[in-house]
């Protein structure tokens, strides 16, 4: 537990919060995430940072994220769980 | 397995798989009645003894894979129904309409088109499809309601009618049965169509012509990425939004004739709409047609990817050739279905290098075909189809092949790739020698030439490049866009570059690599997680301890790690301290002490939103994750500086609503509006005490005392200006008070 002043023994549970179906962007550097938090359509998404480079996004608002990225030229990977090849 | 894929569209690569089979017959088996069950693997198994109903159903479905046991089965039928099943294992798709095969039996000769269908059911060598499109077996592959009958289920169509189906294994045993079908050319001897003393349909003026089979590939890709770009929206009776109709009707690529077309074919959008719905490439999500992947059969062959598209020609509902587009409409039965495999089969009947006209072949399914015999068929139903469809749709798709007779008419027979569809032939080799046929230019356009083009080599190109022309030389672009979709799809820079340069005449010019490797080093710059697992860990330590652990997430902090999905994640390794879900409304965890300004945050139920909110306006003060608190202070520096980055009062007072539960405390608000308050004044004041709190009272309403009185400061307290001091003193003597001074 986060609040168990022992540490976990080796092969031992680790203690962990776990956070649900987050919005995050991740950037390349600090830099990035700066010019980013600068476009005022991209920072009223933006609920705060969780470290320099990267932005928690508002719940619902990540599609309005990703389209406001392209507009400013870039082009995002969007990191979505696994999916294998259809095979119809 | 059963469950997880559409029963409409079936891939060519399930034909190939017996378990699939295997399981779909044991599920439908299982919804038989007992009595029903029994019946059905008397025939099938032909139990000894009174077997428990999970070992008929087992055998039953263990039969699939006994070919003897099949064969002695077949022998057992009466020829119409041998020929039913000949008549499925030609057409290689194992799915058909009850209709369409009661049509094949009549015309074939069989007055009852019913009763060898009906016979196979009994047989147990022809099911009934008893689950919707996409309905999922119950967990113990039953369904819930038991069949007592096959009349039962005739009785009774769904929306989607009466499908049946026959297991590839079976309906393939029965391939070599006679069908009883003429050979048509002799037919054309007999009307007349001789050419100086020979018939024409052995001696056709010239070679026959043969098509790539890229032709729907090419408009399938070109529809693919027109949808990538934006859905289709349907209505509810099935037809396209007018938009959406016109957007189709309207465009160029996808009704453009093609570079060798015989024949128009109506609606040739629309049939693009249907052959990518049944193949996949088109996927309906709640009345909304978008985007889905490109088929894995045109990864594996350019023959794969035509037998998949010949299987879909059966399963087309909403387009024809006689009507063209149909998606809105009701329909009374499709008799197209039957009537294309009939010509097939037809063409199939012929003698080597003779051929037939069309309309030959469509006078005999006229003259045969349940539907087309029928005295009250409309006359706009009687309208000729077949050239359109053999010289329009199955030429194109390299069934047949074509020359033009000595009157100058059209001619097919069926080529070595019809032959080898309907299991009358070695497969072909279709595969391309050229494998150098892409132009690559500066200009980011890539000409394609068509006879050094593969199913795979579109499907790559699909991805990475805009198609711009179809042709003898089909034209492309890269474009950011594209090349970005193509990452999404797995591609990388490098299998890009490797695709251009492996099929490109030249090479690829360096501005080009360029430009893709630009596109590519930009999209790694951002990664957006649209609902990813964030892992909190309580230290640096437990968190390198989790990675060392092999716990696919990626380190974004000392304490944070990212999971793309939780599903990948094996908690075995993990206790849970808390979880919070971002969909779900903000918890109220912060408690506010008695100063006002102090917040105590419960780290069990606070939540990422939480941390990144407080560093706004608050100053991290103590605590620590092994305490389960954090405490944070308000102070006029962080309030400051929140009221710099936009923050207002009213957000404040929101935040303490949801966060704290109660509203904004006063030491808060004054730190917060402080600066904005007009300045207050330090005064000198003579401060009247009374000790009674009703003669105060009387004080302050007492017109001679009254305007004596500056300011109450409060129950007892009254400010009296020094300059009024005598004239109190005065008054309060009129009324028997006697001041008294310290």
């Amino acid at each position: 537990m986060l609040n168990d002043p022992v540490r976990p023994a080796s092969g031992a549970r680790i203690p962990v919060k776990l956070h649900r179906r987050v919005c995050l962007v991740q950037t390349e550097d600090a830099v990035l995430a700066e010019e980013l938090l600068a476009r005022k359509k991209l920072a009223q998404d933006v609920v705060g940072r969780l470290t320099d480079r990267v932005l928690l996004i508002r719940p619902g608002r990540v599609e309005t994220v990703i389209q406001e990225l392209q507009k400013m030229g870039h082009t995002p990977q969007v990191s979505m769980k696994d999916e294998g090849r259809r095979t119809k | 397995m059963v469950s997880s894929i559409s029963y409409l569209g079936l891939c060519t690569l399930y034909l190939s798989d017996p378990s699939y089979w295997s399981e779909l017959q044991r599920h439908t088996l299982a919804s038989y009645d007992e009595a029903l069950l029994r019946q059905v693997a008397a025939r099938l198994v032909k139990p000894r003894n009174q077997w428990p109903v999970a070992d008929l159903v087992e055998r039953g479905a263990a039969a699939i894979s006994n070919p003897v046991l099949i064969d002695r089965r077949l022998q057992d039928l009466t020829p119409p129904a041998r020929r039913v099943l000949a008549l499925i294992g030609h057409s290689r798709q194992p799915y058909w309409n009850l209709g369409n095969l009661v049509e094949l039996t009549i015309a074939l000769g069989h007055g009852d088109g019913l009763q060898p269908v009906l016979e196979l059911l009994e047989a147990g060598l022809l099911y009934p499809r008893l689950m919707g499109a996409t309905e999922a077996p119950n967990s113990n592959g039953a369904s819930g309601k038991k069949l007592k009958s096959f009349e039962q289920w005739m009785a009774a169509p769904g929306p989607t009618g009466l499908l049946v189906f026959a297991p590839p294994a079976i309906a393939s045993r029965a391939m070599g049965e006679d069908l009883g079908l003429p050979d048509l050319s002799k037919d054309e001897v007999r009307a007349g169509s001789v050419s100086d003393g020979k018939p024409s349909v052995a001696y056709a003026s010239g070679s026959f012509q043969e098509a790539d089979g890229l032709e729907w590939l090419l408009r399938l890709a070109v529809l693919w990425q027109q949808v990538a770009a934006a859905p289709l929206r349907r209505t509810l009776q099935g037809d396209f939004f007018k938009r959406d109709f016109e957007r189709l009707a309207q465009d160029a690529l996808l009704n453009a004739a093609p570079a060798d077309q015989l024949s128009e074919v109506p609606d040739v959008a629309f049939l693009a709409i249907a052959l990518a719905e049944q193949e996949g490439i088109l996927t309906d999500n709640e009345g909304e047609l978008r985007a889905g992947p490109l088929p894995a059969a045109w990864d594996k062959s350019l023959a794969a990817a035509l037998e998949a598209l010949w299987t879909d020609l059966p399963r087309l509902s909403t387009w024809n050739p006689l009507d063209g587009w149909r998606g809105g409409e009701m329909q009374a039965g499709n008799p197209f279905p039957s009537a294309y495999l009939l010509a097939f089969l037809l063409l199939a009947r012929l003698p080597e290098e003779a051929s037939v006209r069309p309309e030959t072949i469509e006078q005999w399914i006229i003259a045969q075909h349940p539907y087309w015999t029928n005295e009250s068929l409309r006359p706009s139903r009687q309208q000729p189809w077949m050239e359109k469809f053999l010289l329009g749709v199955a030429y194109q798709l390299r069934l047949v092949q074509a020359t033009r007779g000595e009157d100058g008419a059209w001619r097919v027979r069926l080529s070595p790739t019809g032959r080898w569809l309907l299991g009358l032939g070695e497969a072909p080799n279709l595969e391309t020698v050229h494998t150098q046929t892409l132009l690559v230019q500066p200009n980011l356009q890539i000409i394609a030439y068509r006879q050094g083009l593969t199913s795979s080599l579109i499907a790559r190109l699909t991805q990475f490049a805009a198609w711009e022309g179809l042709g003898a030389a089909c034209t492309l672009q890269l474009q950011p866009e594209t090349v970005y979709r193509a990452l999404e799809a797995g591609q990388s820079f490098d299998s890009i570059r490797l695709t251009l340069e492996q099929h490109s005449t030249r090479g690829v010019p360096p501005a080009v690599l360029d430009s893709l490797r630009t596109w590519s080093n930009k999209r790694d710059r951002i990664t957006v997680y649209p609902s990813a697992t964030l892992l909190e860990f309580g230290s640096a330590e437990d968190l390198n301890e989790a990675l060392a652990r092999g716990v696919p997430a990626i380190r974004l902090s000392d304490r944070l790690a990212v999971a793309a999905s939780e599903e990948s994640i094996e908690f075995r390794h993990f206790r849970l301290t808390g979880t919070r879900d971002y969909a779900l409304q903000p918890e109220k965890c912060v408690q506010v002490e008695a100063d006002g300004v102090t917040l105590s945050v419960d780290l069990a139920r606070s939540d990422l939103l939480l941390e990144t909110e407080l560093p706004r306006f608050a100053e991290l003060v103590g605590g620590s994750p092994a305490s389960g608190r954090r405490q944070y202070r308000l102070t006029p520096a962080s309030l400051r500086a929140a009221r710099s980055t936009g923050m207002t009062l009213t957000a404040l007072e929101i935040w303490f609503h949801q966060r704290a539960g109660q509203p904004l405390p006063p030491a808060a608000r004054l730190l917060m509006s402080a600066e904005q308050m007009q300045a207050p004044q330090l005064r000198r004041h003579l401060v009247l005490h009374i000790v009674d709190e009703d003669l105060a009272d009387g004080l302050v309403q007492w017109p001679q005392t009254r305007e004596l009185i500056e300011e109450r400061l409060g129950p007892t307290a009254l400010v009296v200006a020094e300059a009024n001091t005598a004239a109190l003193r005065e008054q309060l003597r009129s009324i028997g008070i006697t001041l008294s001074e310290p």
